[in-house]
């Protein structure tokens, strides 16, 4: 692809990016120590990000669902008399009531209980891959850009060969064969496996002009290894940027996992997830409509609390954000 | 100009060749024709499943370099692209799903840009107004909002409808239920199928278009020659309009070339919702029944996709950007 297309993909990747028009380095600096005498108050970094975050209501309330959340996730199953792989065959697809509070699938499992699973088992592919997802780019995406010339010839070739089939068919034919009880791990590797490659190039774009900077060509002359480089220089530098798309990766993973597992392709039983539970509910729309309900609902919590939580960050640490305020 | 799109074309033929020879050795690898037969019962004898695989060329006794040159051959030589496990042709099966892709996907990818593009230009002008926030979060919304879930939930509320109403106005499944011969009424029939799924597409499709051109417009809107614009006396819609507009319209339109290869994935939960028999739900029953040859058959014509959009995007963004020199 040409210069310029891909830069507009690029953009078209990863919006926070494209706000700027033009790649956008974040540069972190070193906490100073040492003029603590002097009478003003410094804020810390840490504190100004925080403040900022809190500034934002949504980003605030997108926080408190997500925690409630994963609080559910963890303990939910602590209260329940249900457990998700005992069904109660007394009771088939049964609408909710003070013994089932969310009702039963049609094969008599507890819905409350099967959507703590699920909802443990999303999160867990979601945050599993999309932190897997994002070392794997930042290391590949800067290398590909710190050695220029052939490296970056081949590696973006390589990069873009690989984007040529889309990603879901190659995850949906690696988890195809995975059993029920070790679904969820093949699930995260497929994910993984196939979903780094688009943020690679993305970290690629905003490496080449870092990768200009004086305290990286210092580094070189100086005799660091290249590796040395990469990863005590180049990565941490990306550190916002890399975090943003952590958090936003987790939506498009859950989104992944939702959509594999709802074709029969993920998570199969006996474990389950929201997008297994999907599937269930499909079959039974008109007669138990809760099966699908309920599932729908937690999904659309979870990924668009962590959607806020994105923006909300991505106004916080990104020091090209404008939200921070005017200074006019 | 043809020098440089003959030198994208032969690029792009190779890297089309080595994704699908990958896809190929990916798929021989991960799916097991064999377990198709044996959980058949009474189990075949061993030699007829090795005959059904070896007449498929899928037989997992054979070398995967030996299978792969013979599928090869195949293509090369007779444009075929092998068979099924049930040893039915893949190349026509996928050829006759994607008019039925084709039929559900136009309506809503058109619908998409001129939505998206539209309400990206009034937020971009609305900046932080209620306007803005308000239909930035609806985007969100379904930005985020799974496929199968919209699918489901929009099923539900249709049939809701219909029932409340007493008449089938919407129909769940598929594309085509009129068999007579009224040309009216069959499209008729062909939009009450047709509407649920558009509007599916739509709402998930329309969002990406709606948050790009937004940031495109609000980049260029600040940009020198606009506020020139500005300062020869162009009134602000003026200015928006015949100046930062048009600038930011050329990344969009490389967005909607490169946009071709994720309609049809995209599709696939769509599909599969509401029982339309495209390439995603062919594709499902492909990985389904372990048919090696026709998954990748489906991830080498949408490959074909992917790269035919990267090359319209090229072009078009050579064509509509004089800052761009093709060589």
């Amino acid at each position: 692809m040409s210069e310029m297309a891909a830069e507009t993909k690029d953009l078209g990747l990863n919006q926070d990016i494209a706000n700027e028009g033009e790649p956008t380095v974040v540069v972190t600096r070193p906490s100073q120590g040492g003029d603590a005498q002097s009478d003003f108050k410094r804020t810390s970094r840490m504190t100004l990000y925080v403040r900022r975050f809190l500034r934002r209501p949504s980003a605030v309330f997108g926080m408190v669902i997500f925690i409630i959340l994963v609080l559910f996730a963890l303990l939910g199953d602590k209260i329940s008399p249900w457990r998700y792989d005992e069904p109660d065959f007394t009771a088939l697809a049964q609408a909710p009531s003070a013994d089932h509070w969310l009702g039963t699938t049609i094969g008599g499992s507890d819905m409350y209980a099967m959507i703590v699973r699920g909802l443990g088992r999303s999160l867990l592919v979601g945050v599993i891959s999309s932190v897997l997802i994002m070392i794997i780019s930042a290391l590949i995406g800067t290398t590909i850009a710190f050695f220029e010339g052939v490296v970056e010839k081949v590696g973006m070739w390589l990069l873009d060969m690989l984007l040529v089939i889309p990603s879901f068919l190659l995850v949906a034919m690696i988890v195809r064969s995975s059993s029920g009880t070790s679904g969820w791990l093949w699930l995260t590797i497929g994910i993984t496996a196939f979903g780094w490659i688009g943020y690679a190039r993305v970290i690629r774009t905003l490496t080449m002009s870092l990768r200009e900077l004086d305290y990286i060509r210092a580094a070189k002359f100086m005799g660091v290894s290249s590796f040395r480089i990469i990863v005590r220089h180049l990565v941490p530098n990306l550190g916002s940027v890399l975090i943003i798309n952590t958090v936003l990766g987790v939506v498009s993973a859950v989104n992944q996992e939702t959509a594999l597992s709802f074709l029969g392709l993920g998570i199969k039983a006996p474990d389950t997830s929201l997008g297994t539970l999907l599937m269930n509910g499909q079959s039974s729309v008109l007669t138990a409509p809760w099966i699908l309900l309920f599932p729908s609902a937690v999904l659309i919590l979870l990924t668009f609390s962590v959607q806020l939580i994105g923006d909300g960050l991505r106004d916080a640490i990104d020091p090209y954000s404008r939200s921070a305020g005017k200074a006019e | 100009m043809i020098k440089y799109i003959i030198k994208r074309l032969v690029n792009y033929v190779i890297m089309l060749f080595v994704a699908i020879s990958m896809t190929y050795f990916l798929a021989s690898a991960f799916m097991d024709p064999r377990s198709n037969y044996m959980a058949r019962n009474p189990r075949p004898p061993e030699a007829s499943i090795d005959r059904s695989l070896d007449l498929a060329n899928i037989n997992d006794k054979t070398s995967v370099f030996v299978r792969y040159f013979n599928w090869l051959k195949g293509i090369v030589t007779e444009w075929d692209w092998g068979l099924s496990p049930d040893q039915e042709p893949v190349g026509p099966a996928v050829a006759s799903r994607i008019s039925a892709s084709v039929q559900l996907v136009t309506i809503s990818t058109i619908l998409s840009i001129i939505i998206g593009v539209s309400l990206g230009v009034y937020t971009a002008i609305r900046q932080y107004k209620w306007q803005d926030r308000a239909l930035n979060a609806l985007s969100t919304l379904f930005l985020v909002t799974p496929a199968a879930v919209l699918g489901l939930l929009i099923v539900l509320g249709a049939i809701a409808i219909n029932n409340a109403t007493g008449t089938r106005i919407f129909y769940v499944t598929g594309l085509h239920s009129y068999e007579g011969g009224n040309i009216g009424l069959s499209i008729l029939d062909f939009l009450q199928h047709i509407i649920l799924p558009t509007l599916v597409l739509t709402a998930i499709g329309y969002v990406n278009y709606h948050l790009t051109q937004r940031t495109y417009l609000l980049d260029t809107m600040n940009a020198d020659y606009v506020r020139t614009a500005r300062a020869k006396g162009l009134t602000l819609n003026q200015a928006i309009r015949k100046h930062a507009l048009r600038t930011s319209l050329i990344p969009t339109t490389t967005n909607i070339a490169f946009s071709i290869a994720s309609i049809f994935t995209g599709a696939v939960i769509t599909e599969t919702v509401f029982a339309i028999n495209g390439l995603g739900r062919y594709f499902v029953t492909t990985i389904n029944d372990n048919d090696i040859n026709g998954a990748v058959c489906i991830a080498a014509f949408s490959g074909v996709c992917t790269l035919a959009g990267a090359l319209l995007a090229d072009i078009l963004a050579a064509w509509l950007d004089p800052r761009i020199r093709l060589n």
